[in-house]
């Protein structure tokens, strides 16, 4: 068997190859994949050549547009990010490894698979085209407490927690031109497609990230639960945008990671913000009310406990 | 010539007694002084193969790469249990570049644990071995595996022990799923009356999980065949233990097997004994004619070289009043897989404590999971964390500090035997570790600690065995230029073999470091030493080496007498020079000595001694831990260890602490993270490679203080060295645990302490 390793310049010609291989970036999922044969396939496109991809540049009040191609790394030493979103600092800083974070790309991790181990295991699961959700009734720790059915992984990706608290927009680029979605219309939950987690189609690549101008007087932070120190994944995590007067939170958003099949955010949520005291009985009113529609399964309650608790942590370290 | 006589040796291995005939020496050399007054024992001396391994000049067993090398590798049953009806190879073997393939269709009848075969067609676990493919590349090996088409019956299975103990569970064996169809049983005093007298009882269960040893290093082989002469390069803990399996398993006498191993990433129990992938190999090279290298990947690792058991441990304790520990009883069973293993956990309920009433009863439960094999103080981390978390239970019942109830019931003689010990210093250990954490601030009320984040601290006993014996022995050649040779059929885990031998060499000798070459690992060369486990390495080669060096010495003083035409009484040997008390003139260094012998080499032997009889030798320790955790995310943190240990003499302090810091960390990380999962309803494990099962990176590792208080057992051997390798595991999970409960006052009952545990634990309390 043949095996094509193609490196195209230009986008052009990535669309002329056709659709059916997969991008290649950074590879830190990618080749991963391959080796465990979730991704089966004899073509590989290397898209690390593609010219202006790579770049983040300062639009001014049209905000800053990140190339899929930059780096991780790159996006936490870049001086713009620094001054204009702490928060996507914040965020990058806690991916992974400084290893993975050298090599992998602000487009791929927004793109990259769930980590979810029947997926990624020996089981012909639903999100590769099987009829079963071994989740279900299995082992369920690291799966989805809302959003999920009829498969339940939750999404990996820090930055899209991040990115959806900041309102981004995300610029996809194919054959027939090109289209911007806000993050939260991005990515999809199994119910809609079980096999996917994004909107992408075949021929279509993630070409611009656009952080809009962030309004002034925001505190940000992002804080990411994980059982290592570090290199690992969230079990739970919360970007929070948040505008405080006083012990008053005058408005802001929450994100959550770890808990849904794609970044979670309810305007419900936002809205009971608007206002909310930062006193104690408040704070612990409000918290206490959050997920109290999740679903959990046998092994995953916790969950719902960490991510209330680190909604408290949030609004007593930053209100 | 040394004297030697035969003997018949108790020696405790891993997790029974074992007795061997073995030679001893008749002449056993006395005690050497405290280490202050030793040369280079116990200072802190950089490893001699260390500049090879961080250079990566080192070759180890993976890499070894023969002229028209073959690679190897095995077909394993996805599904938990199943009987193959067909296997068929052909299209795997019309695959260019597959050389061979091996199979119960082809392969002869080679028996492999009692019940079963190389090539079993009753499958018994997910990761059983099927077939095995030898081609001209590990990928082309991989994609035949792919090809090769199975036909089989799945059969019902059976993952979790309690549900295999049951009557309705699916036989693994016909005689049922009980190993020996019974449990191991164990009895003094009188338990119940204790229970019926008692002040306080605490009763409760504790469960730890399964756990991988995943070293560094995966299981490999490398085999080539020269005519009949077979030699295979192991990642082995064993060479001995590897050549006797392989050349029965192929009907060979021994002395055409010969094993070779270097080298070794690491083994911490999985590698004591020889695996089938080696016998494949073998048989796979003879087939083909041209050297075979094998090689099981992570995957592989984590499903078919054996684990720690789980163990699920109903313990009841009895306390009087005034601190006496009365009476323990201790239920247990755990999984061990579909081939004999061994689950117990019981150890150190019989013997940690002075206790006088104690049963015990423990059931190995044969399930349609991975084999289990030694894990670095079998039933150990186990039964400590169960027990000593129980001891902490009951001293807070009895409202003493945990300390002090241990010192109160520390046993002067063995528990079990009456016997005395050659040298016991537990209470030191805790003294001087309580000193070094600061017990004295520990909280006196269990979560007491204001705000979200609260610290606490906690302590362990540790006891083991360790102390080695014979037989065990080492080779020492002087060449003319007056550099050594030392040779012992013993390995170097990466545990600092090497370089130990060669301080030995250098302390009686003098002779440079740089000047001795230490040889080991190879069973063509070295004269017999013991696999490599149960700590037992040290305290048994290290006398044989220092015995082979006195034993130089004398010869050499033989020689400069003849040399320097002196009487060998007036004769003296200091700092490598012989000089004649009776005449300063005549003095003869050992380059000299031995450049008048042209190109001879003085070789001499040594042996260890026997252990002596009627005692018991152990290793003793405490360790102490001060952690915090995080009530709103169920996260714990540990901040410190201090680890005080009789471990006998230190022989060399900087591999002493490797070792200490080592398994500490497998501790914290056995306590915190580790755990094999396995899908109730497939029977199949979800978290085969290092990212689903996790394991510290260094920022999770706490600051760790290593305390030995004992200076050397004398009793044990001339070097007084009792091992360390497993005393460093056996306590932290149990200490981390107290720890835990000191600091949030609800106790963790269930390896490992996840925060989703701790979480709805504080959740639910």
């Amino acid at each position: 068997m043949q095996f094509s390793y193609i490196q195209p310049t230009s986008i052009e010609e990535v669309f002329k190859l056709g659709s059916a291989a997969p991008l290649y970036a950074g590879g830190t999922d990618l080749i991963g994949l391959m080796k465990d044969d979730i991704i089966k396939t004899d073509k590989v496109i290397n898209i690390k050549k593609l010219k202006g991809l790579d770049k983040i540049e300062d639009k001014g009040n049209k905000g800053i547009e990140i190339g899929p191609l930059v780096k991780i790394a790159d996006l936490i030493e870049n001086e713009t990010i620094q001054e204009k979103c702490p928060l996507l600092v914040q965020t990058a800083k806690e991916i992974a490894s400084p290893q993975l974070r050298n090599m992998g790309t602000v487009g791929g991790n927004i793109c990259q698979r769930p980590r979810c181990w029947y997926y990624r295991g020996d089981f012909d699961c639903i999100r590769k085209g099987g009829d079963t959700c071994y989740a279900v009734g299995g082992e369920n720790k690291y799966h989805c407490i809302i959003g999920g059915g009829p498969c339940f992984i939750v999404h990996p990706s820090d930055l899209a927690v991040a990115l959806l608290a900041l309102d981004a927009k995300i610029e996809i680029t194919s054959e027939n031109g090109q289209k911007t979605v806000p993050v939260n219309d991005f990515f999809i939950l199994p119910e809609d497609d079980e096999t996917k987690e994004n909107i992408l189609e075949p021929g279509e690549i993630v070409t611009k990230i656009i952080l809009p101008e962030q309004a002034k007087g925001f505190k940000t932070t992002y804080i990411k639960f994980k059982e290592r120190s570090s290199w690992d994944f969230a079990v739970v995590s919360v970007a929070a945008v948040l505008k405080t007067d006083g012990n008053m939170i005058k408005n802001g958003k929450l994100a959550f990671g770890g808990v849904a099949p794609h970044p979670w955010m309810e305007a419900e949520i936002n809205q009971k913000l608007t206002g909310l005291n930062t006193d104690e009985a408040s704070v612990d009113a409000f918290t206490s009310s959050l997920f109290h529609n999740a679903e959990p399964m046998e092994k995953n309650e916790y969950k719902v406990i960490l991510a209330r608790n680190l909604v408290k942590r949030i609004i007593d370290n930053l209100a | 010539m040394a004297e030697s006589k035969y003997v018949k040796s108790k020696i405790f291995f891993e997790e029974e007694f074992e007795e061997k005939l073995a030679e001893v020496p008749t002449d056993p050399k006395g005690p050497w002084p405290a280490n202050d007054n030793l040369k280079i024992i116990g200072k802190p001396v950089s490893r001699i193969d260390g500049y090879d391994k961080v250079s990566g000049t080192a070759v180890y067993t993976f890499d070894i790469n023969l002229p028209r090398m073959a690679q190897a590798r095995i077909l394993r049953s996805a599904v938990p249990h199943a009987k193959i009806k067909k296997i068929d190879t052909g299209k795997a073997e019309s695959l260019p570049g597959v050389l061979g393939i091996l199979s119960s269709n082809n392969a002869q009848e080679i028996k492999w644990f009692n019940t079963s075969s190389l090539f079993d067609t009753h499958l018994r676990y997910q990761g059983d071995e099927i077939a095995c493919v030898v081609a001209e590349s590990e990928a082309i090996a991989l994609k035949a595996l792919k090809l090769i088409k199975i036909e089989f019956d799945e059969l019902p299975f059976t993952v979790d022990a309690k549900e295999a103990m049951g009557e309705k569970a699916p036989k693994i064996y016909d005689e049922g799923n009980i190993q020996g169809g019974k449990p191991f049983e164990y009895a003094r005093g009188d338990v119940d009356k204790a229970f019926q007298e008692a002040d306080a009882i605490v009763e409760d269960t504790f469960d730890t999980q399964v756990a991988i040893h995943n070293p560094t290093e995966v299981h490999c082989s490398v085999v080539n065949w020269d005519g009949d002469d077979l030699t295979v390069w192991d990642s082995t803990q064993a060479i001995y233990g590897v050549r006797d399996t392989v050349a029965d398993a192929l009907k060979m006498p021994a002395s055409k097997v010969r094993i070779i191993k270097k080298y070794m990433g690491g083994g911490f129990g999985s590698k004591l004994e020889c695996g089938k992938y080696t016998v494949m190999a073998a048989l796979l090279a003879r087939k083909i004619g041209r050297p075979v290298r094998i090689v099981v990947d992570r995957k592989e690792m984590n499903l078919a070289v054996g684990n720690r058991p789980n163990s699920v441990q109903k313990l009841k304790l009895a306390a009087s009043k005034d601190g006496t520990l009365t009476a323990i009883s201790h239920y247990s069973y755990g999984a061990i897989g579909g081939y004999e293993g061994g689950a117990g956990c019981s150890w150190p309920a019989r013997q940690m404590y002075k206790c006088d009433n104690v049963k015990v009863e423990e059931y190995s439960v044969f399930t349609n999971t991975g084999p289990t094999r030694p894990f670095r103080a079998p039933g150990y981390p186990q039964g400590i964390f169960a027990l000593d978390s129980a001891i902490d239970m009951l001293a807070e019942k009895i409202r003493m500090n945990p300390l002090e109830f241990r010192m109160k019931n520390n046993a002067e003689k063995h528990p079990m035997w009456n016997a005395p010990f050659t040298s016991k210093l537990l209470k030191e250990a805790y003294e001087q570790g309580a000193k070094a954490i600061g017990w004295d601030k520990r909280n006196n009320q269990p979560g007491a600690d204001k705000g979200p984040v609260k610290k606490g601290m906690g302590m362990a006993s540790q006891i083991w065995w360790g102390g080695g014996g014979p037989p065990s022995h080492a080779v020492l050649k002087l060449n003319r230029d007056g550099s050594a040779r030392v040779i012992a059929g013993t390995q170097d885990l990466g545990t600092g073999t090497y370089t130990f031998m060669a301080q030995i060499v250098h302390e009686v000798l003098d002779i440079p470091m740089d000047k001795i070459e230490v040889i080991l690992g190879d069973t063509a060369v070295g004269p017999y030493c013991p696999s490599s486990g149960g700590s037992t390495t040290a305290p048994s080669v290290s006398p044989a080496v220092r015995d082979a060096a006195e034993n130089m010495k004398i010869k050499l003083l033989e020689a400069a007498a003849a040399q320097l035409e002196s009487e060998k009484k007036n004769l003296v040997y200091v700092n490598g020079l012989i000089s004649d008390t009776s005449n300063p003139e005549k003095k003869i260094d050992i380059p000299g000595l031995m450049g008048k012998m042209g190109e001879q080499t003085i070789t001499t032997t040594g042996s260890r001694e026997a252990n002596p009889e009627g005692y018991i030798t152990q290793t003793f320790g405490a360790q102490f831990a001060k952690v915090e955790v995080d009530t709103l995310t169920g996260k714990i943190k540990v901040n410190k260890i201090v680890a005080a240990h009789d471990i006998g003499r230190v022989l060399n302090r900087k591999t002493l602490d490797n070792q200490f810091h080592g398994g500490i960390m497998q501790g914290l990380s056995y306590a915190l993270m580790e755990e094999q999962i396995v899908d109730i309803n497939t029977g199949k494990v979800v978290n085969t490679n290092l990212h689903d099962y996790k394991i510290p990176i260094i920022a999770d590792i706490p600051e760790i203080e290593v305390i030995i208080v004992s200076e050397a057992d004398p009793m044990n051997s001339n070097t007084g060295v009792k091992g360390c390798g497993e005393p460093a595991i056996i306590p932290t999970a149990a200490a981390i645990a107290n720890a835990v409960y000191n600091a949030i006052g609800v106790r963790i009952k269930s390896l490992p302490m996840t925060p989703d545990k701790v979480l709805m634990a504080l959740n639910q309390a």
